[in-house]
């Protein structure tokens, strides 16, 4: 898939309003078209002062280009600290500064495999463009989402298109809708009920929680399928110079610490020392 | 009339006083995507040792109130790689580029000068006696006078290029060092490294950092920074780059105004890779509109 070159661009805010009870949309209207690969990202700021300094890495969720019209880039986010906060208060038409798209986004293949896609709390931001892609091109594939209780699940108008009955599973830790329990579990029921060895034909694309990937992971060597980990962690810059935001991956006997805004986001499961 | 930006930092003339900080701009190329990264000053780049290091564990970088600490632990390709894979592309580029290196021993910062000065291109070198979050070398040397004298001396007569040194702020008399390291003969001293500083959680009880401790830097230490730069300006003849905190040409310009003959950008590279730029246009835009000739009519012209 195409996808633009990191770029430092500004940005206007076109929205920027509360979905549900904890997750905000955002849309920036930005100077060019901008491709990107889902499970990229970008990185954010625009509030004013120096407090918090950094700019917050957002999944990129959507990117919109009309010929001669405005081109749009669209994030998810959910308020988690100080920057967020300060995020969620601007207003329509107000300047924000944005690099991206940055990072290595999921692998969809060619074809001929089945999809999981899974979606830990506002993981779902980085999949659901996933689900966008593989829906456009008619590729066999299933949503679990997962949340802690119904009002954390992603807003039903932010399912992509193409998500037919039964494709889409729910699951709260509370049982406040869908299945009862963690996503991790309705995975593993969901792995028993498939023929032996179709596992080698499955490929799981999840973001959310280290410990719901970690758990995801084993799950899906167990049964033989291949996993895509979109992995979050601190970073200073986004774009590969502060060696900030490495993670430990499996390198021949050892280990190696790779960075998840240059050689991730998105690692091989298999790869990562959980 | 077009201002005059050179400087001269020694026997090293630059075409503008703005440089990226090592650390914080990888190895330069990073940065093309951004802009024309021969308009820099000069490219510092990150830290160089013998071998190549891992650096320290996940649990790098903490946010601090204008600010962030970071204990990467100088995780790096090696000067060999440097040499044979990134100096090409830098010729490419057109860039002006400085090495940052440093040793676990005084022989290693020696060995590992000695290799990049084989590098025709290279425009100066960079002790670093002052990282904060390794265990050996770094600031081990830049404590004292004695460390920073000694290390000075054994790069300087293992070089032909200028040698610059680049100074701890955790020390007692920031000027007293900087003497140390301009009586061994640096050409330059770069100042200041970041700050020990550290955070934890209140809750879980644990250090934010896996090393415990980390460097603190960006604006909440600039007025620390600005303070040391005017020291130790008035301390030595040589030339001084500053460095800390600085985020627009406003800081850039003040670092100059106090002493020091350029100015090395940080932390601001992180929130905003055009902003080495935006601080050179800005300086240009200011000495213009003040009807400056150039740089030196600027330099050190603090009112007392």
């Amino acid at each position: 898939m195409p996808h633009s070159s990191m770029q430092f661009v500004p940005g206007k805010i076109v929205r920027n309003e509360a979905h549900g009870e904890i997750f905000y949309r955002l849309e920036v209207s930005v100077p060019e078209p901008m491709e990107f690969v889902p499970g990229q990202f970008a990185m954010i700021s625009g509030w004013p002062g120096t407090d918090p300094l950094l700019p917050r890495p957002l999944a990129i969720f959507h990117s919109r280009s009309v010929p001669k019209g405005k081109h749009t880039v669209e994030f998810v986010y959910k308020v988690v600290g100080r920057g967020t906060a300060l995020l969620s208060g601007m207003h329509p038409g107000d300047q924000l500064a944005m690099t991206m798209p940055l990072g290595r986004g999921f692998d969809l293949g060619k074809g001929g495999r089945t999809y999981w896609l899974v979606g830990g709390g506002v993981g779902f931001s980085s999949v659901f463009p996933a689900a966008a892609a593989l829906a456009w091109r008619k590729a066999d594939f299933e949503i679990f989402l997962g949340s802690r209780t119904r009002r954390h699940l992603p807003p039903k108008e932010l399912t992509p298109v193409g998500s037919a009955p039964g494709r889409v599973h729910l699951c709260t830790e509370d049982g406040t809708a869908g299945y009862f329990g963690r996503v991790t579990d309705a995975v593993r029921e969901r792995i028993k009920s498939l023929p032996i060895a179709s596992g080698s034909k499955l490929t799981i694309l999840a973001c959310g929680p280290r410990e719901m990937l970690k758990d995801l992971a084993l799950a899906a060597e167990a049964c033989g399928a291949e996993m895509q980990a979109a992995l979050e962690n601190h970073m200073a810059c986004g774009f590969g110079v502060c060696w900030g935001c490495v993670v430990a991956l499996r390198d021949g006997e050892g280990t190696a610490h790779r960075r998840v805004c240059r050689e991730g986001p998105v690692f091989d499961a298999r790869e990562v020392v959980w | 009339m077009k201002p005059d930006l050179s400087v001269s930092l020694g026997p090293l003339r630059v075409k503008n006083p703005v440089m990226s900080a090592s650390g914080t701009f990888g190895y330069g190329l990073e940065f093309s995507p951004f802009f024309d990264i021969s308009r820099l000053g000069a490219i510092v780049v990150k830290g160089l040792s013998l071998e190549p290091s891992k650096g320290n564990p996940p649990g790098r970088i903490v946010e601090t109130a204008s600010g962030m600490l970071n204990a990467i632990g100088l995780q790096n390709i090696g000067v060999e790689r440097f040499v044979a894979d990134v100096v090409p592309r830098l010729e490419d580029a057109g860039a002006t580029f400085v090495a940052n290196i440093y040793g676990r021993t005084p022989e290693e910062y020696e060995e590992v000068a000695r290799r990049v000065s084989s590098v025709r291109s290279l425009a100066a070198i960079e002790v670093n006696a002052s990282c904060p979050n390794v265990k050996e070398g770094g600031m081990a040397f830049g404590a004292t006078p004695e460390g920073v004298s000694g290390l000075t001396a054994r790069v300087r007569q293992s070089t032909d290029k200028p040698v610059w040194v680049k100074l701890s702020p955790n020390v007692s008399d920031i000027g007293t060092i900087a003497s140390a390291a301009a009586g061994a003969g640096a050409d330059a001293v770069s100042l200041i490294n970041t700050i020990v500083g550290m955070a934890v959680d209140h809750r879980t009880r644990r250090p934010l950092l896996s090393n415990v401790t980390g460097g603190l830097s960006g604006p909440a230490i600039k007025p620390i920074a600005l303070r040391m730069v005017w020291e130790v300006s008035r301390r030595v003849s040589i030339p001084v780059i500053g460095i800390g905190g600085i985020q627009t040409a406003a800081d850039a310009l003040e670092f100059l105004l106090v002493g020091a003959s350029a100015v090395q950008v940080g932390t601001a590279n992180f929130r905003n890779p055009m902003a080495c730029i935006e601080i050179l246009e800005g300086i240009e835009t200011f000495l213009r509109e003040e009807r400056l000739t150039g740089i030196s009519e600027y330099r050190g012209t603090l009112s007392p």
